[in-house]
């Protein structure tokens, strides 16, 4: 597409096909910004391309912050949970507000981030840094002491996260003192916290001026496994109530631009608690489940649009859709992972290939037989991408998917 | 169909096309990102009744928003119909699609339909014939044991898709104008023949098998068969090996005599060689010289040469022809009725080609691209027996390397010793030294040859020799970069041949790509090679020529190398230009009625022919002597403007593409 030089020059950090395919199809000039194994892609394709390996902010990272700007770029967009302080810290350079490389170390902490927006009125569930075995057996005695538990009860379970990583990598539940002795050293320091029984939910937020432009609540059917777009009439029913929260986060955090993907429960009585915030686009494709209901959407131009400092207000109001409303169904995905220990093929079970649904999937033949069993909530073997009208329905095949075999 | 199946399908089919929109409106670079959901859905419509006409409705849709872009499927000209087999029978899913999505849009091109650019309705519908041949089995027989466990239900859609295939064209049609189609490409007696045999060996399955029902059709066949499996009466049944050594053993001299005439008669018939025959060869080539002569069915001359060099023919047979080798009897045949052996080097070559000791590098392509059945040197000397024996039976495989093609077949036609030196060093040496200008250049140190990748598919000759003669070839070129005009003039001679001219004409403006010079270019090449207008002269040395070769539409495909032979009368008095092409298959239709013939129209085995008229109008380069320049000929206004109006109506039409690359098109 024909670019417009009136209007912003952005730096994407990281390497998304999807991304890169979204701004070359949008009026805004681009430049990538990745490690240099995208550089052979990148020249054959005539991508504009800066290498960059987004190891941990060090000396350098002024570097890469002054060539961007000798560019002429405008604004850099964090496509990844790693390249969130590097977006910080380039954009304080290149928006000259040196604030914004201490909202993105907020946002890669998880244990400062709950903090944070404790102080900033949000609820949050009980929390606490471990930094050894000790500690997550403690915390979990506590938890459930303070549950009134007796000796013999099933405990109930807390979860374990690694401070810095996005989703579900490092995330495990721990129920028994057991468990607890699975947990390899290297993965302290860890975020626990209490579980809490409830709906857990996603949201989207594309943020303009400190106001929220588009506001997308992500429904999870199992944590880790699935999720669908635009949420259940019975989770949209708390829109309002979802919608205040995001905006006691944006000013918590003090957020004047950019796209949050927050992670909230919302218990039996109606109360939200918040989980996580990250500063990114959200796993699991949530983007392209999106630009599937969404005719002409496209969520990662969306967010190049709500980055650029040069995009009016009117350009930005123009843009978005009006959610659930203008959507023309539910799309989502399911993360596939093996559920026996030896697999020899990929064979779509035959309930899900002929369901009026099931629309396409990005699973590939095994490589190895043996499937190393799973500890954490790890890395799905490919997602499966489901569309149809009736949000009941589409949770009840999601759920369904935890009972198939893909793998045989 | 019940309405819920249309429901389905329905549905399948607005996702797929929304997967088409999608992929067709992402960049170049994305586009790969796009294609699984396309195959994916694909597949899906495929296993539903129907599904094989809705895909073929969109296959000009498919490959428009860039569904083959970026593999092999992209160029469908070049691709093989052998080879759809494994890919229909792939444990991959995608493989099977896309050569499904492939085999479809090949139907819309034959049907008229899908108008591609690449691409003629004929060469689609020759593609698809072939493609059904290779797969006739699949066709008729449910999927096999080891098909449902590598592919389980995907095993359905090849069978879909080659019935939809099969309906296209007409069930009736596919296995006679298969036997037409076998015929034809064996009337040119090319050396490599183990596409023909595999669907000769198809055809015999389907024959065999019960429970296909061939309606009549296929009777043509029996004589392909037999050439293979069941030449003589004391093999009719195919026995195997071992059955019938025990049954020569025991054979009288007149049941020998006769098994003797029937094996020389199913070869000299089809250009093909039954095992058997190799068998019974060694079994008596001890004992009676009349009786190898009679089996390699020799006239007076091979006869002739037999006797004069039997010791060195018995060498040949002993190392040469095996059960796996048989085509070497057919070579040797050919080679003693030639009448080569005469030349004084040849004999003693060929007692160092038996000799000779192969470079690992050497046995360890042999090997790769025939097995290890039989031994590297033994393999290698068939190939010499049937390159000396057919000259004309080189072909380029699916490669760009044309010329090198075209330098084999003609040593082995005017310079057979020259020949099998080229085949020593490249074997021997792995290098060859050729001269250029005075400077030497080694096919060690030049890199980089026309062809990227190093061919496979090609006659044990070819396949090590052709590698050296590409970069060699690619090297002449190279050192001729900055001259002006085309580098043909000076690479041709110095790599071909003292015998080719030093003249040299072209009719294409290099640097435009325009024609220029038409009339005075025609004169000249009537003055050269037209008897009329030469003094009835002969051709006397084959000449390198190039050609714009066009497809059925007359429309430009490429430049292409060929060979001058000879021009003569046909049988009808119309004056032909016979000619060698180096592609592996000379009848081919060039549109606006020129059709090129390889049989019936005075053609000695391997020789394509046209009416001097439409062979000119496709010629674009050609030698001569300088020193032997005449006047231009006197040639008729209206026979002029007949070659022109041809030049006019194809290539000549549009602007023409740059002429300035080599000759490096495998044409079509």
């Amino acid at each position: 597409m024909k670019k417009d030089p009136e209007k912003g020059y952005i730096a994407l950090l990281g390497w998304s096909l999807s991304a890169v395919e979204a701004a070359e199809k949008f009026d805004r000039r681009y430049v990538v910004v990745a490690p240099d194994w995208a550089e052979e892609y990148c020249n054959t394709h005539n991508i504009p391309y800066i290498p960059w390996n987004f190891e941990r902010l060090n000396d350098r990272s002024m570097e890469i912050a002054e060539t961007l700007k000798d560019k002429g770029v405008d604004v850099a967009i964090p496509l990844f949970e790693e390249t969130v302080e590097w977006a910080g810290a380039i954009n304080s350079v290149l928006l000259n507000n040196p604030r914004l490389l201490g909202q993105s170390m907020l946002m890669r902490d998880k244990s400062l981030m709950k903090r944070r927006a404790q102080l900033g009125g949000i609820r949050v569930g009980i929390f606490e840094e471990a930094h050894d075995h000790e500690d997550v057996i403690r915390f979990l005695k506590r938890v459930n002491q303070t549950l009134l538990k007796l000796e013999g009860d099933l405990n109930d379970p807390i979860h374990l996260k690694a401070f810095d990583k996005a989703g579900c990598l490092g995330h495990r539940v721990i129920r028994t003192p057991d468990d607890v002795d699975g947990i390899p050293a290297e993965e302290f320091p860890a975020l626990m916290e209490s579980h809490l029984d409830g709906w857990e939910f996603a949201v989207e937020a594309w943020i303009h001026n400190g106001k929220i432009q588009f506001l997308n609540i992500s429904e999870y059917v199992t944590l880790g496994y699935s999720v669908f777009v635009p949420a259940s009439p019975e989770l949209e029913s708390y829109r309002a109530q979802i919608t205040q929260e995001i905006e006691k986060l944006i000013k918590a955090f003090d957020i004047e631009f950019g796209v949050i993907h927050p992670e909230y429960f919302v218990t039996s009585d109606g109360t939200m608690y918040f989980g996580e915030v990250a500063y990114r686009p959200p796993g699991f494709k949530v983007f392209e489940l999106l630009e599937r209901v969404y005719d002409g959407f496209n969520a990662y131009q969306a967010s190049m649009l709500v980055f650029d400092p040069k995009a009016t207000d009117e350009e930005v109001a123009a843009y978005f859709p009006k959610p659930v409303e203008d959507a023309k169904a539910h799309a989502g995905c399911f993360g596939v992972y093996p559920r026996r220990r030896v697999v020899s093929k990929l064979e779509i079970p035959e309930e899900t290939e002929n369901h009026p649904y099931f629309e396409s999937h990005e699973l590939t033949t095994p490589m190895e037989e043996i499937v190393t069993k799973r500890t954490a909530f790890g890395t799905h073997w490919g997602l499966v991408y489901f569309v149809g009208e009736d949000s009941d329905e589409m949770k009840r095949l999601l759920k369904r998917q935890e009972e198939l075999d893909y793998y045989i | 169909m019940s309405s819920e199946n249309n429901g389905l399908l329905d549905n399948l089919l607005s996702r797929f096309d929304d997967a088409i929109a999608k992929l067709d409106s992402a960049p170049t670079f994305a586009k790969v990102s796009k294609v699984g959901r396309v195959l994916d859905t694909a597949r899906r419509i495929l296993m539903q009744e129907g599904g094989c006409t809705a895909v073929a409705s969109r296959a000009a849709q498919l490959e428009k928003a860039g569904v083959f872009v970026g593999s092999d499927w992209e160029t469908p000209a070049f691709l093989i119909p052998a080879l759809t087999r494994y890919s229909l029978q792939s444990p991959v899913a995608e493989t099977v699609i896309i050569e499904a999505l492939s085999e479809l849009r090949f139907l819309g091109v034959a049907n008229g339909s899908y108008v591609h650019e690449h691409l003629s309705a004929e060469q689609a519908r020759h593609f698809l014939s072939q493609v059904l041949a290779t797969n006739l089995a699949m066709l008729f027989t449910p999927p096999s044991e080891a098909e449902r466990e590598t592919q389980g239900k995907l095993s359905q859609i090849p069978r879909a898709v080659l019935r939809h295939l099969a309906e296209g064209i007409g069930y009736e049609h596919i296995i006679d104008q298969l036997i037409d189609e076998i015929w034809r490409i064996l009337n040119q007696r090319p050396i490599q023949v183990e596409s023909a045999k595999q669907m000769i060996t198809q055809i015999a399955i389907c024959q065999a098998d019960p429970n296909i029902e061939l309606a009549g059709s296929g009777q043509g066949a029996d004589r392909l068969i037999s050439s293979l499996y069941g030449p003589t009466r004391a093999c009719r049944e195919d026995p195997g090996i071992s059955v019938y050594e025990q049954r020569v053993e025991a054979m009288d001299d007149s049941a020998r005599l006769s098994e003797a005439s029937g094996f020389a008669r199913a070869m000299h018939d089809t250009g093909l060689v039954s095992a058997y025959h190799a068998v019974f060869l060694r079994a008596v080539f001890e004992d009676d010289d009349q009786l190898m002569m009679e089996a390699l069915g020799l006239t007076s001359t091979g006869r002739d040469s037999y006797l004069c060099y039997r010791t060195l023919v018995k060498a040949l047979i002993d190392e040469a022809v095996h059960p796996q080798t048989p085509q070497a009897i057919y070579g040797l045949a050919l080679m003693l009725e030639r009448g080569v052996l005469y030349h004084p080097s040849v004999a003693p070559a060929l007692w160092r080609q038996l000799a000779l000791i192969l470079s690992p590098f050497s046995r360890e392509r042999l090997a790769m691209a025939f097995g290890e059945a039989v031994s590297p040197r033994s393999l290698l000397l068939e190939g010499v027996l049937c390159m000396l024996g057919q000259p004309l039976g080189v072909g380029q495989g699916n490669n760009p390397t044309c010329q090198s093609a075209r330098a084999l077949s003609m040593w082995a036609y005017n310079d057979p010793d020259y020949l099998m030196q080229m085949v020593a060093w490249a074997a021997r040496d792995d290098e060859i030294i050729m001269h250029f200008e005075g400077q030497p250049i080694s096919s060690r140190e030049s890199t980089g040859g026309v062809a990227e990748t190093m061919p496979m598919d090609l006659d044990a000759v070819s396949l090590l020799v052709v590698p050296h003669l590409d970069r060699i070839y690619a090297e002449m070129g190279r050192r001729c970069i900055g001259r002006e005009g085309d580098p043909h003039r000076w690479v041709n001679p110095e790599f071909h041949g003292w015998w080719s001219g030093r003249g040299f004409r072209i009719n294409v403006d290099v640097a435009t790509g325009a024609l220029m010079e038409e009339e005075e270019f025609l004169r000249h090449f009537y003055a050269a090679y037209h008897p009329y207008y030469n003094g009835n002269q002969p051709m006397i040395h084959p000449q390198p020529a190039g050609i714009a070769v066009t497809d059925s539409a007359a429309r430009f495909i490429g430049w292409h190398a060929i060979t001058l032979l000879r021009v003569a009368l046909d049988t009808d008095d119309v004056m032909r230009v016979y000619f060698y092409n180096p592609n592996n298959d000379s009848g081919q239709d060039w549109g606006d009625g020129v059709v090129v013939s390889t049989a019936g129209k005075g053609e000695r085995y391997g020789e394509a022919s046209l009416p001097f008229v439409q062979f000119a109008s496709r010629l674009y380069i050609f030698h001569f002597d300088p020193l032997e320049r005449g006047e231009l000929a006197r040639v008729t206004e209206d026979e002029l403007q007949e070659v022109i109006g041809y030049l006019h109506r194809s290539w000549g039409k549009d602007r023409l593409p740059a002429a300035g690359a080599l000759q490096a098109d495998s044409g079509v």
